[in-house]
């Protein structure tokens, strides 16, 4: 056997033990749809490396393995979720929620008006101890500890030790016993303290006597939900009725549904609400329409700014043209991150330079100054403004490269038959132009539809569009305003919305990458053939 | 006859010139100003202007010092990141374009349309559900789960695969076949193929995808926000982003060099690649 096989093999060995470990995890989990992409792999992965008859896959799968993984299975996955009520108060799993909910406990006082012999001591430490007279066969003693530490396991002893033969209370020297009033000096303390007898019963102090021994009760906690899983029925212990299943994905105890509930499938809801939901509607066709222009005007008005500059300096007798060239590179070069964010300095309405420049112009008309990112229009052209910028090297580059490989011929062909500059630009180069370019056109269209980082971190979708029932700005783009959906918003967190929203986009690039196809395809048969 | 010259060379070219400086001006303005507020001494963005009055390194010293701001650490992760994310994405790119532009196989054109059709919806379109995903792997896998660089490398790693692929298959295409036909005639295997003769040849298109694939990477926002809790994680798009947006005016001197700092190595790589990166990218979408 070569040393490369056995190396493969040791390998698929270990994949395969990582894949083994996780089916049970996610089982346990209830991640079905992990489950379902682990199998896969782990099913692609072994057809692949222990078969020899797929040669080519040997090459494929690593790389396919992550495009269907984190990029195909997403898109899926977020189909699903768009048909589910996945959000804030429905995000676990029915079986999780049970589990929550069976761990609730409420308190019952038991044996009430029982009351006995409570004594406090401290330790050098300063830490409480509670010692319980019940009876002859219970003298509890133990740590007296806050709800926080119920949880490490501290339950009190059956001490005898702590009488003596006639039946008083002997302490031992490592312990100091608190009289009444510096029981009731630390009595805020001392009322957060209980001595544990077991898992749901403890002992609290009640009543603080200066006068002879404080008293302590029994308090005993119960847990306040249970739940029968022959018969999928949940109890409400507290007021003694079976509860119902709801349809959303509750249960409902005595007429009011339990938080938290679990996620379910909704069918069309979401889409639903989109639809008719007014509140929901307008804002979203706000926004959608928005997203059109948005990337309609940025591309246009980068496109308008390259094919200007590239027109005015590609001419032979133009000098410094190297150097045009390479400065307006240079914002393409930059991170847009930190463009937008130097922008944001710029327009900033109080302190920004833009304000200052334009401060003799709003003299001379006698105007306020624009207050950038304050207003719906200054926000709308502050975006675009920022996106010409960002966007105009690169269709300068693009048109530039077009015109160079447009044949001159052509060109001066037109001139012989009496057309004028103009005539042979607009007539013979820009066609020529569309042809080459429209794809990048289309593409730079498609780019900006769904251009997150600009918005977001430009205007964070401000100004807020008012009266609207979810979270969502004038400038906001269909994807922002899905962010705004999935993560933050003031109604907490809408997975299902959101996904529902985005399975939208994905059907608008879709068309958007479907036009650009036939158009590029018709453009060249037009033009094609010159 | 001088002025007439004069004249006519301003209407023919003169023009040209200033709409040329014009331009210049427009996108040099905001790239000299962040570079110079990064070294000027003022006290906020209300006092900034193009030209300082005083210089001063305090906003750069105030990045390395204040422990508060771990600007460094994000730009470890960034770096870190990127480079892991691109590394692979190339790597894994050039395998399966060379199966797609060498190999024979049912499928392989089906395949390879697919890869281009699944490559036209952006990878953070999906955000939503993998932001679910790895809430779930988080579970099961915690070292590759929400909050995670490994899980963020994941991500990445799918987003740019198929595109890599295709435009690593269509360059393998142009180096030709007679190569590996002496060598197979040699007795070389389609390991020894790929290692000596067509990657080593498919070279220059590899660096210009990795360098594209680490500046998205470089620059991505939305992913990166939607994974990571952690501040001492973040990546320093996200790092600038977050933390200094509380208090954007009195920190605008540190945003500026921590901009400064974040900006140059990238500018520089883009405009070293700036050739092959462009025609690099026209000549994809054009043939896609």
């Amino acid at each position: 056997m070569k040393i490369s096989t056995i190396i493969r093999y040791v390998l698929l060995g270990i994949f395969n033990a990582l894949m083994f470990y996780i089916v049970p995890l996610a089982i346990s989990y209830e991640s079905w749809f992990l489950l379902l992409i682990v199998g896969i792999i782990t099913f692609l992965i072994n057809i692949t490396y222990l078969t020899n008859r797929l040669k080519p896959l040997k090459w494929i799968t690593p790389g396919f393995i992550f495009l269907l993984a984190f990029v195909v299975f997403p898109a899926g996955f977020n189909f699903y979720v768009s048909f589910t009520n996945w959000q804030t108060g429905h995000i676990l799993t029915k079986t999780q929620v049970i589990e929550r909910l069976e761990d609730l406990t409420f308190s019952t006082e038991e044996q009430r008006g029982v009351e006995f012999d409570l004594y406090v001591m401290q330790d050098s430490d300063l830490d409480y101890y509670f010692l319980a007279d019940l009876d002859e066969n219970n003298l509890l003693f133990g740590k007296a500890i806050t709800s926080d530490e119920f949880n490490t396991i501290n339950y009190a002893n059956h001490e005898p030790s702590f009488k003596d033969s006639n039946n008083n209370i002997v302490i031992p020297e490592s312990l100091y016993l608190l009289s009444g009033k510096e029981q009731i000096a630390n009595s805020s303390q001392l009322q957060e303290l209980s001595l544990l007898v077991d898992k749901n019963t403890r002992i609290n102090l009640y009543n603080i006597s200066v006068f002879g021994a404080s008293s302590g009760r029994i308090f005993s906690s119960q847990q306040k939900y249970s739940y029968d899983s022959d018969t999928d029925i949940l109890y409400d212990n507290t007021q003694n009725v079976a509860c119902t299943l709801g349809d959303r994905g509750n249960f409902i105890c005595g007429g009011e549904s339990v938080d938290p509930g679990w996620r379910i499938t909704v069918g069309s809801e979401n889409y639903q609400r989109i639809i008719d939901d007014e509140r929901f509607r307008g804002p979203l066709s706000t926004v959608a329409t928005w997203t059109f222009q948005f990337a309609f005007f940025s591309v246009l008005l980068a496109f308008f700014v390259g094919l200007f500059l590239a027109v005015t300096l590609n001419n032979e007798k133009v000098r410094f043209q190297k150097v045009y060239r390479s400065i307006y590179i240079i914002p393409y070069a930059i991170p847009g991150f930190i463009s937008i964010l130097v922008f944001r300095g710029l327009l900033n309405p109080d302190f920004g330079l833009i304000n200052d420049w334009l401060d003799p112009i709003y003299q001379l008309l006698n105007i306020e100054p624009i207050r950038w990112f304050r207003t719906e229009a200054s926000s709308k052209a502050a975006v675009l403004l920022v996106n010409t910028w960002l966007g105009f090297p690169y269709m300068f580059l693009i048109v530039t490269g077009a015109l160079q490989s447009i044949p001159t011929e052509l060109i001066e062909a037109s001139k012989v038959d009496g057309a004028t500059p103009r005539q042979s630009f607009w007539r013979i180069t820009f066609p020529l132009l569309l042809v080459s370019i429209s794809p990048l056109l289309i593409g730079a269209f498609a780019y900006n539809f769904n251009n997150f980082t600009l918005i977001f971190l430009l205007t964070g979708g401000g100004p807020p569009l008012v009266g609207a029932d979810v979270s969502v700005g004038y400038t906001d783009i269909l994807i922002s305003f899905t962010y705004n959906l999935a993560v933050s918003g003031g109604r907490g967190v809408q997975f299902g919305l959101a996904a529902a929203v985005t399975t939208i986009i994905f059907f608008l690039v879709l068309i958007i990458s479907a036009i650009s196809f036939r158009y590029s395809k018709r453009l060249e048969r037009i033009y094609g053939n010159i | 006859m001088e002025t007439s010259k004069l004249t006519k060379w301003i209407r023919e070219y003169g023009w040209r010139h200033l709409v040329g400086v014009f331009f210049v001006v427009f996108s040099m303005y905001p790239i000299l100003y962040v570079i110079t507020n990064s070294f000027a001494d003022f006290a906020n963005l209300q006092n900034s202007k193009l030209i300082p009055d005083a210089l001063t390194l305090k906003h750069y010293r105030s990045l390395y010092e204040d422990s508060l701001v771990p600007y460094f650490r994000w730009l470890f992760n960034t770096y870190k990141i990127a480079s892991i994310a691109g590394l692979f994405n190339v790597l894994l790119g050039t395998l399966a374009g060379y199966a797609f532009a060498r190999l024979k196989f049912r499928g392989r054109r089906v395949g390879l349309i697919t890869l281009v059709l699944i490559q036209m919806f952006p990878a953070f379109l999906a955000f939503v559900a993998i932001y679910l995903l790895f809430f779930q792997i988080s579970d099961v896998a915690p070292f590759m789960g929400l909050g995670t660089h490994f899980g963020l490398i994941c991500v990445y790693l799918g987003g740019s695969i198929g595109f890599n692929s295709w435009l690593i298959k269509g360059f393998m295409d142009t180096i030709p076949t007679s190569l590996d036909e002496a060598a197979k005639v040699d007795g070389a295997n389609d390991s020894q193929i790929f290692f000596r003769i067509v990657a080593p040849l498919a070279r220059p298109i590899i660096v210009v995808l990795f360098v594209i694939t680490f500046i998205g990477i470089y620059s991505d926002y939305i992913l990166a926000a939607v994974f990571l809790k952690d501040p001492n994680l973040y990546t320093v798009a996200l790092g600038i982003n977050v933390v200094f947006m509380d208090d954007f005016s009195n920190e605008w001197g540190s945003i500026a060099a921590a901009s400064v700092i974040a900006a140059t190595p990238i500018a520089v790589l883009f405009l070293f690649f700036q050739k092959q990166i462009t025609g690099g990218l026209t000549a994809g979408s054009i043939k896609g």
